[in-house]
């Protein structure tokens, strides 16, 4: 358990808490992610994952308690654009633009937010779509690819602003089976590669090659933060326990 | 009971300022040089200006192909009363039933189109009466000539609609129920031309009208046309010039009207129009008496500076319309698909509701007709027809377009702005790069559809007297009576209109070749 802030700490969450109305989405959220560090969020559906995920990037602003990215402090005031600089996305639908070609989709974020020429842009594209292994689709428009290659487009998109974080919400959701390989291979070798990564996922053999550490949660709440080893082997809770039992049962 | 737009609510005020300009007028009479006559408060700023619909041959009609610029006896009767008074005549043209609510409005000097003078009107307006006529029944050439009114019981009788016409024959009528017969049917038209149409092809037993009008229709349709009974009724014997009511511009209108009759004017002018030259051998030339369909007025027609004008202005007025209604919409539908209430919201349903529910022909006469009177700027020169047409069609479409836009925003996928967001592009960048795009190829067919409706919808304009496309039809079928080939011509230009914005259409929406049919497939794998 990691409740320190440290120095080498890239995400520090305290007493965090989320509201939708009266329904408490997220419950006073204590943990950190250091830097370089992959991190697994597990839960049954409604648990909050999605919630929490969203948070880390402002989407959802917080209700409570502070959220420290790269050692800022995240408030309202906070220019978001500085922190979606620092943190990038990748969602369960890829939320590609369909009016822009696959390359433009790269392109638009670095020009527009951080200022860099064409040129510049199209080459660090070209590079991202290279690594996500789809450098021939660049001119394609998102309709015109299969499901797992507009994932591979979101994730370099993603890259194309060099962020300091990547975020993945449940990246394989919509995948089918084939698909997911190979998406799951390019966040392998994203992690490898030591970028800082959170990930919401159903994957369980994924999460146990991946992670570092697994955080469990059910109904807003984080039950567990274990290295995968232990989650999976000996888990702490009840809950946890039953959740294990039904995804391995499927 | 035929309508009565002509009892205008009157403000004291106008009678005031009225007055006040007048004594003006009064004092300056008497400090300038000894003979100079004393000017009517209702020339401003050295112009006449008179108000005419020229749908009535020879008193106001359009000769040639110029329709801003009318003939006729009372066109050269106008011109004689600014010389005396050294003014310039200005000359507006429009509907029938816009006359009188212009006076109202004071958009004119002077009501001028061969109008009857009846003791209702002057409950209203001032008269000056300046030439003899008689309120006559005409029919088809071969039908049997009437002895009295009482034999159209039970008859279809056609007249222009707003005319003084109407009463009467609504008094003809109540006399006829009273009397255990059957009444009239009662068929009304907006224009002269189409009321001599409803005999000539037979759809009306008899049409009602004055003797100096139908002496010319007699000769232009060469003998297709005769009177049926002349009944002589005493409200009916004087074509009168209307003013609003001001004893003294009437007493200055009247000297000049004497003055015009006194030196010969008058009877020469009759001359010169043939007003009450009764014969039908001295007609003038008639292009479509002869054939089912005379291609060489259609061609003239189409071809005609006139028709070309009148379909710029029809164009132009749908294009600026559109645009300002498309620039109105985008915010309006922005704010409306915000989920949190608030009073700006409930500013802009009301706006919206306001003006989808409101007839545009209503909106049309509200800003042209009414809003001049709680606000005078809108009554001078430079609130013209036009500006007034664009204002009224921009709003009533903004009011549209707000549901088009609102629809085409709320289909774009929320996940777009998410995605768009978490990559870190600004509000503007949001709205301009990536959710503008998408609703835009949305909005496009509904939105074209819309353009080409109020390319028709112009149409109503000439009510508040614009010199559109169908408006310049009009007038020239009453010079002409070609009916089927000016209608074609109408029709020509509109449909190239029209297919030149569906060819648009096509060539943008195949631009975007990403389609949401195949998203959905691609999603769905």
């Amino acid at each position: 358990m990691q409740h320190e802030s440290t120095a080498t700490s890239m995400i520090s969450v305290r007493g965090m808490s989320k509201l939708f109305g009266d329904f408490v989405a997220l419950d006073r959220l204590n943990f950190d992610v250091k830097k370089g560090e992959k991190i697994v969020i597990l839960g049954p559906s409604g648990s909050g994952k999605s919630t929490l995920i969203r948070t880390l990037n402002r989407i959802e602003p917080h209700d409570s308690g502070t959220l420290t990215i790269n050692g800022k402090l995240i408030t309202d005031k906070t220019d978001p654009i500085q922190l979606r600089c620092m943190v990038g996305m990748v969602f369960q639908n890829y939320n590609l633009f369909p009016h822009l070609s696959v390359l433009e989709n790269c392109i638009l974020a670095p020009m527009r937010v951080r200022g860099m020429t064409r040129i510049e842009a199209t080459d660090l594209a070209r590079r991202y779509l290279n690594q996500v292994g789809i450098p021939d689709q660049a001119d394609k428009y998102p309709i015109q690819l299969s499901g797992g290659q507009q994932q591979r487009v979101a994730i370099a998109r993603a890259l194309c602003m060099q962020p300091e974080v990547m975020l993945f919400d449940e990246p394989t959701a919509a995948l089918d089976p084939e698909a997911i390989v190979g998406v799951v291979s390019i966040i392998d070798e994203l992690a490898e590669q030591g970028i800082t990564t959170v990930c919401v996922t159903h994957e369980m053999a994924f999460s146990r090659r991946i992670a570092d550490h697994i955080i469990f949660m059910d109904q807003g709440k984080i039950l567990e933060i274990t290295p995968p080893e232990t989650f999976f082997t000996s888990p702490q809770t009840g809950r946890a326990q039953n959740f294990l039992n039904q995804m391995l049962r499927y | 009971m035929p309508r009565f737009f002509l009892h205008q609510p009157r403000m004291p005020w106008f009678q005031r300022i009225a007055v006040i300009v007048g004594l003006f007028f009064v004092a300056l009479g008497q400090m300038g040089t000894a003979r100079a006559e004393e000017l009517p408060s209702f020339v401003h700023n050295g112009t006449l200006t008179i108000c005419t619909n020229p749908t009535l041959p020879p008193m106001t009609f359009v000769k040639g192909q110029d329709v801003t610029h009318p003939e006729g006896f009372d066109i050269d009767v106008a011109h004689f009363l600014a010389t005396r008074w050294h003014a310039q005549l200005s000359v507006i043209t429009m509907d029938f039933t816009g006359l009188f609510p212009s006076l109202g409005a004071q958009r004119c000097s002077l009501v001028m189109s061969g109008i009857i003078q009846t003791p209702s009107r002057e409950k209203s307006f001032d008269a000056v009466p300046y030439q003899d006529t008689a309120l006559v029944v005409a029919g088809r050439a071969n039908t049997p000539a009437l002895t009295s009114m009482d034999e159209l019981s039970g008859k279809d009788v056609a007249v222009e609609s707003g005319t003084s016409y109407v009463t009467r024959l609504g008094i003809i009528n109540n006399a006829l129920v009273a009397a255990g017969k059957a009444p009239m049917v009662i068929q009304q038209y907006p224009t002269e031309e189409q009321v001599v149409q409803q005999v000539l092809i037979g759809r009306v037993f008899a049409f009602v009208s004055q003797d100096v009008e139908i002496f010319f229709r007699m000769r232009q349709l060469q003998g297709k046309l005769h009177i049926l009974l002349t009944p002589d009724i005493p409200d009916y014997r004087h074509f009168a010039i209307y003013l609003r009511q001001n004893k003294q511009d009437q007493a200055l209108l009247q000297t000049a009207i004497t003055a015009l009759e006194t030196d010969g004017t008058l009877a020469t002018l009759r001359n010169k129009w043939s007003i009450t030259d009764q014969s039908t051998k001295n007609s003038v030339n008639t292009s479509s008496a002869t054939s089912i369909f005379d291609w060489n007025a259609f061609f003239s027609a189409l071809t005609s500076t006139a028709f070309l004008h009148g379909a710029l202005i029809t164009l132009a007025v749908a294009l600026l319309s559109h645009i300002i209604a498309i620039t109105l919409s985008v915010p309006i539908a922005i704010a409306l698909n915000n989920p949190k209430r608030s009073v700006l919201k409930i500013a802009l349903e009301g706006y919206v509701a306001l003006f989808r529910a409101a007839p545009t022909l209503l909106q049309l006469l509200f800003i042209w007709n009414a809003v001049p009177q709680f606000f005078p700027i809108f009554r001078e020169q430079w609130f013209t027809p036009f500006l007034a047409t664009v204002l009224a069609l921009s709003i009533n479409e903004s009011a549209y377009q707000v549901e088009i836009n609102r629809s085409a925003l709320s289909a774009v996928d929320p996940g777009q702005e998410l995605g768009a967001s978490a990559l870190g592009l600004s509000r503007r960048d949001i709205y301009w790069r990536v959710i503008f795009p998408q609703a835009f190829r949305i909005a496009l067919p509904p939105t074209i559809n819309e353009f080409i409706n109020l390319l028709k919808t112009t149409s109503l304009a000439s009510v508040i007297s614009l010199q559109e496309l169908l408006a310049v039809t009009q007038i020239q079928v009453a010079r002409t009576f070609a009916f089927t080939e000016y209608y074609a011509a109408a029709l020509v230009y509109y449909l190239v209109m029209v297919f030149f914005f569906l060819f648009l259409q096509k060539r943008v929406e195949r631009r975007f070749t990403w389609s949401d049919r195949k998203k959905v497939v691609s999603n769905a794998a």
